[in-house]
């Protein structure tokens, strides 16, 4: 079996290929840019070149005179809509056409629309904006920025976390580091550019844009059009790489609906890569103080989190990562504690795994040090803090498989055969560093709805509005439904990316899988329950038996005794051609208004450190092989191991996929990702792919996931913990440490670069 | 609208150009006739004036009346309607529009579709047969996985042929150097490389 | 994108009749109304950002003469037809074995898709990658003369550390010309004025006060060929690029490196350096110290000492003049090394 298709193990789902991959290698898998439109008119964004001060004039009488314009949206068009909100569906409460102040460089100034792309483009660059410009405050260290405590700014980060007295333990701790980190601002970047397609038919709206929450955005666009939710629809039934981007819906959804409607037309706008930086989200930059008390053998006693996170000024973005690495080890005592800091920036967001990231990135950097003061190996150093309860509300974990993870892993790496001696390994003129951290992400579900329906001839259509980002949700939808319904895969259709279809919730937090599984069981074990009740009817060959003694397997109902019952028979019975399930599902903890919220747009997230009876988490160990060139510095990763344990896999292919493609983005900000601020003007400079630098094909060699069986019941009735964010988290930590030991230089401000090993 | 409907095979209405009812009118596969002349040198012409150009795309002959400023990539997924092709930074700077043209792979966001007349283009819609056999190369991705949310994958089988065909996929270090001018942000490239190698393999006994 | 009118010329002499009708003979070519456009990976990149405003294009792709597109090689070196792709030069067995140096410069240059696009005349003349040159925001003395330089004391990391100008310090990213500028290479140029000779180190213009003139090219002068002079101990080069991650990027440092060797001892050195300056660069006084002296590590680094020793750096690219030292040393050592 091939390195793409991992043998399942106990509580594992078989490697099916994803449901559409033959649309995906055929370029019949349609992302929303793709769907043709007759009479569509083209949109082109103009923006702003300067991040604070006023917009005096606008000069656009060269663009109105290129042949094909038809219109140019701008200030005065959007007055009588409503500002957009910044909270969960709304990326930032800045309306750029509502007035004409500059909150950040590259504000939408104005939308051109014209018969062509190119008419569109040429027109866009032609706008000229007069300004009142004001001195601009770009990041943490500049003049004039504000900062203000994160605790309780945002739903998701109520407050910072502590136990027991952290100063006491650390002043009394014989080992201690006192370290400072940082990480830089990151831009999502996924392939496909943002693009919003408008078109209304009467006074209902269609809006093809690439979502990973199409029910909150209809509210949100709804809300700020001032129209009813039912007339507007988001169709989104393919979208090309998310992470996070297409989360909140950005100022330009409404702008490009606005355009359609007033020319009458449908308006396609698609963002180019360099404006995408400023009309999008994108990682905060962090700086973290990190402080570790430990005795000579090895117990830490006092752990001190502190994190600063830049954010814009009117929305108070919240990174918060303390929850997480306040829970991570058996630390005694723990103190944290967050700050903002406002600048003339455009609103942060989510990026994948969005306060893991820096704030494990930071812990674990920090745990190897302590390690290296220590005189300890860091894998022991984790395994004697491991805790049996979490250190802040002393709840058990749900499950926690984290030595495991670490055995494993360091078995297959060959951990056991590395040197420890800083420099001691070495390849010719390569230098050959090893390094190891941990990777935790909180599990967490939201209520979703699905729709399931089993017709006589054995299909099965599953309908949820969730989001097929990548992750392979579609095929693990399905992969529930053949299960339950004993139906093949090849017999399952999934309809998703359609906010007219079932709601759920929005694709992030690595909600999906568990949420939308679980919606997708609670239907079709209904659908059973009307199967079970018909074929053990009086007379049937089944009479008698109980449900928990039936399945469905091969178009049959079996019973436990080895009598049967053909579905297509018990459908006669029923004298029906299909059954039709509509299923809610919510976690345990939901509360009473959790469905309601979930049809508005507001779905409630349970799980992680929030539940009363225990902390849910999924883990995982990462060991990676750096080499550094002894002459010219650059660093490579030609090596990387990971294990993680995340409860039920629903199918190991996409699992697995899911987790490499996290690995390689972690070597990516460990060695590559960053947005260069000029802190002269608050810009942006390097806005594009050939400056942003990712990993390409050449960085990855040598890469083994391995997936560590786990059962968790508690998590929700799918048993599934998430694993899209899993991947990256700790990723950067371990070639940190892996870049220390082949040189001795601790670098604690990523990216790593050559700069700054080579002085 | 979750799916194109068929594209009409109207003939070319030049107006259809500058009215702007480009998307969905404009595809025209001259079926049977032959690929006109390419267009010639036009000094007396001004810049606003349509170019035709006429290509074969997938061994169908087109012709295509353009804004010269259309790039090639504009032009198939604008006015082919053959969406396969995706743009992800339209700079030449991620791979995702690569194509072959007269079987070398390029990137067509770089190219004006003017500059392509008389040559042969291919994109992913070309590669099945009509039976719906996948070509060796896309089978290969299904099963190594290599790809998730989808986006890039066109241009990374493209670029993966072009790559097998210039004799560039000899070692798995070579496909790694040669495949790196497209970018996978999902970052399947291990799964890339063991696609690659299996379909290399398979075409190579065929 | 400004709009253009489309030519497509059949001869060289129709080409630069028609580039001479539509421009000035004192305009810049890259300010040029009409200019040539080739493999396209440059200019159309430019264009549609706004930074080339021709209102003309000039394809010469379809340009009959057969020699453009031919490597011919003889025993006076290798001439390359200047529509010759990137691509094809680099995999051709010849330049592999008589000039690795050439080989490896291509090979390690964009990627297998622009390779198969851009013409080695194109990629000689392609122009910098500066963040602030490419967004017509910001002011840009290259783009805009007069206007400023927002680099200077902007973000320059990836800027250059030689041949920098108080006016412009972006940097030459290309490959190529650096082993050929090592080689002592020669372009064939024509244009209105009749048809000339180039020496390579002689067709980029550092920036000065007029980095908006990039070339010694008139705006209707057309490359024809690059021709490489034989050199039989060229087989001992190489050339070595040194980047942020391992394809696909341009360089921070990079290095060109023919050796002619008697034991260890040097009789000829030729060294160029890329990714650290504002023109293709021959590091003459390197190859001076290393002239009859034994090459070790001692002595490569006293070389890169004299390479770099009116470098300049700003804020954020001082680490490219130990970097591109090092480099230098790295790429003579292996050079030396080679086994030929």
């Amino acid at each position: 079996m091939d390195a793409a298709a991992p043998k399942p193990k106990e509580n594992m789902g078989e490697p099916l290929p994803r449901i559409d991959a033959r649309l995906k290698v055929t370029g019949q898998a349609h992302y929303p840019a793709d769907l043709p439109t007759a009479n569509i008119a083209y949109g082109a964004l103009a923006t702003s070149s300067i991040a604070k001060g006023r917009v005096t004039k606008l000069h656009l009488d060269d663009a109105r005179a290129v042949p094909g314009l038809l219109d140019i949206v701008t200030y005065g068009d959007m007055d009588k809509f409503e500002r957009p909100k910044f909270g969960n569906t709304g990326a930032t409460s800045i309306g750029p056409l509502h007035d004409r102040t500059i909150f950040h460089d590259g504000q939408i100034i104005a939308l051109a629309v014209a018969e062509t792309f190119e008419a569109a483009e040429e027109a866009a660059q032609l706008i000229r904006a007069d300004y009142e410009e004001e001195k601009p405050t770009a990041s943490f260290d500049s003049p004039g920025t504000k900062t203000i405590p994160a605790a309780g700014k945002s739903p998701l980060f109520k407050e910072d976390v502590k136990a027991g007295d952290f100063e006491a333990a650390y002043a009394a701790a014989p080992v201690k580091i006192d370290q400072r980190y940082s990480t830089p601002t990151q831009h999502h970047n996924p392939i496909e550019l943002f693009s919003t397609t408008a078109m209304w038919e009467g006074d209902r709206l269609i809006v093809h844009e690439p979502s990973q929450n199409v029910t909150g955005w209809k509210v949100e666009l709804a809300r700020q059009l001032k129209i009813d939710p039912a007339r507007v629809r988001i169709v989104s039934p393919y979208i090309g790489g998310a992470f996070g981007s297409k989360g909140p819906m950005t100022t330009r959804t409404a702008i490009v609906a606005v355009a359609a409607k007033r020319l009458g037309r449908p308006v396609r706008c698609v963002t180019s890569r360099m404006q995408a930086f400023g009309t999008q989200t994108y990682r905060a930059e962090t700086r973290h103080r990190i402080r570790i008390g430990a005795g000579k053998d090895g117990r830490i006693t006092a752990f001190a989190h502190e994190g600063w996170e830049v954010t814009s000024r009117p929305d108070a973005y919240v990174v918060g990562g303390t929850s997480a690495t306040g829970r991570m080890y058996d630390y005694g005592s723990v103190l944290t504690h967050v700050s903002l800091v406002q600048a003339d920036r455009n609103t942060p967001g989510y990026m994948r795994s969005p306060p893991e990231t820096p704030y494990v990135y930071a812990l674990e950097n920090a745990m190897d040090e302590m390690a290296v003061a220590l005189g300890m190996d860091p894998v022991e150093f984790r395994r004697i803090n491991e805790p049996k309860t979490e250190p802040i509300g002393k709840k058990p974990f749900s499950s926690r498989s984290l030595i495991q993870c670490y055995e494993q892993a360091a078995d297959a790496f060959g951990w056991a055969k590395r040197d420890p001696k800083v420099g001691a390994m070495r390849d010719g003129d390569w230098l050959i560093g090893m390094g190891c951290a941990t990777a935790i992400y909180p599990t967490a579900a939201a209520p979703c709805a699905a729709r399931v329906r089993l017709t006589v001839d054995g299909g099965v259509r599953v309908q949820c509005s969730s989001h097929e980002i990548g992750t392979g949700v579609r095929t693990v939808a399905a992969q529930m439904a053949a299960e339950r319904l004993g139906a093949g895969i090849d017999k399952v259709e999934v309809e998703m990316g359609d906010s007219s279809l079932p709601p759920a919730p929005v694709s992030g937090g690595s909600i999906s899988t568990a949420s939308v599984c679980s919606a997708v069981l609670k239907a079709c074990d209904a659908i059973r329950t009307k199967l079970f009740a018909a074929a053990t009817g009086e007379g049937s060959s089944l009479a008698g038996s109980h449900n928990e003694e039936l399945d469905v397997r091969g178009g049959k109902i079996v019973a436990k005794s080895g009598a049967s019952a053909k579905v297509e028979d018990v459908f006669k019975t029923m004298q029906v051609g299909a059954i039709e399930e509509y299923a809610e599902f919510a976690p345990k903890s939901a509360t009473p208004q959790a469905l309601k919220k979930l049809y508005a747009g507001q779905p409630e997230f349970h799980g992680g450190e929030s539940d009363e009876e225990s902390v849910k988490y999924a883990f995982g160990a990462e060991f990676v092989e750096v080499r550094v060139n002894s002459y010219t510095k650059e660093i490579r990763v030609p090596r990387i191991v990971g294990a993680f344990a995340a409860g039920r896999i629903m199918n190991t292919r996409t699992a697995r996929s899911q987790l490499m493609g996290g690995m390689i983005w972690g070597i990516g900000q460990a060695l590559h990702e960053a947005t260069e601020v000029d802190r002269r003007y608050a810009r942006y400079v390097n806005r594009d792919l050939q400056d942003y630098l990712v990993p390409v094909n050449a960085d990855i060699k040598d890469l083994q996931v391995i997936l560590v069986p786990e059962v968790d019941h508690a998590v929700n009735p799918a048993g599934v913990k998430g694993l899209g964010e899993l991947g990256n988290v700790g990723t950067a930590a371990a070639v940190a440490s892996a870049v220390y030991h082949a040189t001795g230089k601790r670098i604690r401000d990523l990216p790593i670069r050559i700069e700054q090993l080579i002085t | 609208m979750s799916q194109p409907s068929a594209l009409p095979a109207t003939d070319l209405n030049r107006r259809s150009f500058m009215t702007g009812t480009v998307s969905a009118v404009a595809a025209v596969p001259l079926l049977g006739s032959p690929a006109k002349a390419e267009t010639a040198g036009r000094s007396d012409t001004g810049p606003r004036e349509p170019a035709v150009t006429s290509l074969r795309i997938n061994k169908q002959p087109y012709e295509l009346s353009l804004d010269p400023r259309t790039s090639l990539l504009d032009a198939l997924r604008d006015h082919a309607g053959l969406t396969g092709t995706k743009k992800g930074c339209d700079h030449g700077q991620c791979g995702a529009c690569t194509v072959l043209v007269d079987g070398k792979r390029v990137l067509s966001c770089l190219s004006f579709a003017v500059m392509n007349g008389g040559k042969e283009v291919t994109t992913i819609e070309g590669l099945s047969s009509t039976d719906g056999v996948l070509h060796p190369m896309q089978q290969a991705f299904v099963d190594h996985d290599a790809f998730q949310c989808g986006y890039c994958t066109p241009g990374q089988i493209m670029s993966a042929i072009g790559c097998v065909n210039e004799g560039h996929a000899g070692s798995e270090d070579d496909i790694r150097e040669f495949m790196s001018g497209n970018i996978c942000r999902c970052a399947a490239y291990p799964n890339i490389v063991a696609a690659i190698i299996q379909a290399r393999d398979e075409t190579k006994g065929a | 994108m400004r709009p253009f009118v489309y030519e497509q010329p059949t001869n060289i002499s129709a080409a630069v009749a028609l580039a001479s009708r539509f421009t000035n003979s004192d305009d810049a070519p890259t300010r040029a109304n009409a200019q040539f456009i080739a493999g396209a990976t440059n200019l159309a990149d430019y264009m549609k950002l706004g930074v080339a405003q021709p209102d003309r294009l000039v394809d010469l792709n379809r340009l009959a003469e057969p020699a453009l597109r031919q490597i011919r090689i003889t025993d006076d070196g290798i001439r390359f037809g200047a529509l010759v792709r990137m691509g094809e030069a680099a995999d051709n067995s010849e330049v592999k074995r008589r000039y690795p140096v050439v080989a490896g410069s291509l090979k390690l240059a964009a990627s297998g898709q622009i390779r198969n696009m851009a013409s080695l005349a194109g990629n000689v003349l392609q122009r910098t990658r500066c963040e602030y040159f490419r967004e017509t925001s910001w002011p840009c003395n290259k783009r805009v003369p007069g206007s400023g330089c927002a680099a200077m004391e902007g973000f320059n990391r990836q800027h250059a550390v030689l041949g920098a100008s108080d006016a412009c310090i972006a940097t030459y990213h290309g490959d190529f010309a650096q082993a050929l500028i090592a080689l002592d290479a020669v372009v064939h140029a024509e244009g209105s004025r009749g048809a000339r000779k180039i020496p390579f180190a002689k067709l980029h213009r550092r920036p000065g006060d007029t980095p908006h003139i990039e070339t010694d090219l008139a705006a209707d002068e057309i490359i024809t060929a690059i021709e490489v002079p034989a050199i039989p101990w060229a087989r001992r080069s190489l050339y070595l690029k040194i980047r942020d991650r391992e394809s696909y990027a341009f360089a921070l440092a990079s290095a060109a490196v023919a050796l002619d060797l008697d034991g260890d001892k040097v009789r000829e050195a030729r060294i160029a350096l890329g990714g650290v300056a504002t023109v293709p660069w021959r590091a003459r006084t390197a190859e001076q110290a290393l002239q009859d002296k034994a090459l070790d590590e001692a002595s490569a680094k006293a070389a890169a000492e004299a390479a770099f020793a009116d470098a300049e750096p700003r804020r954020d690219n001082a680490f490219k003049i130990e970097l591109g030292k090092r480099t230098l040393v790295r790429a003579l050592l292996e050079t030396r090394d080679m086994k030929v």
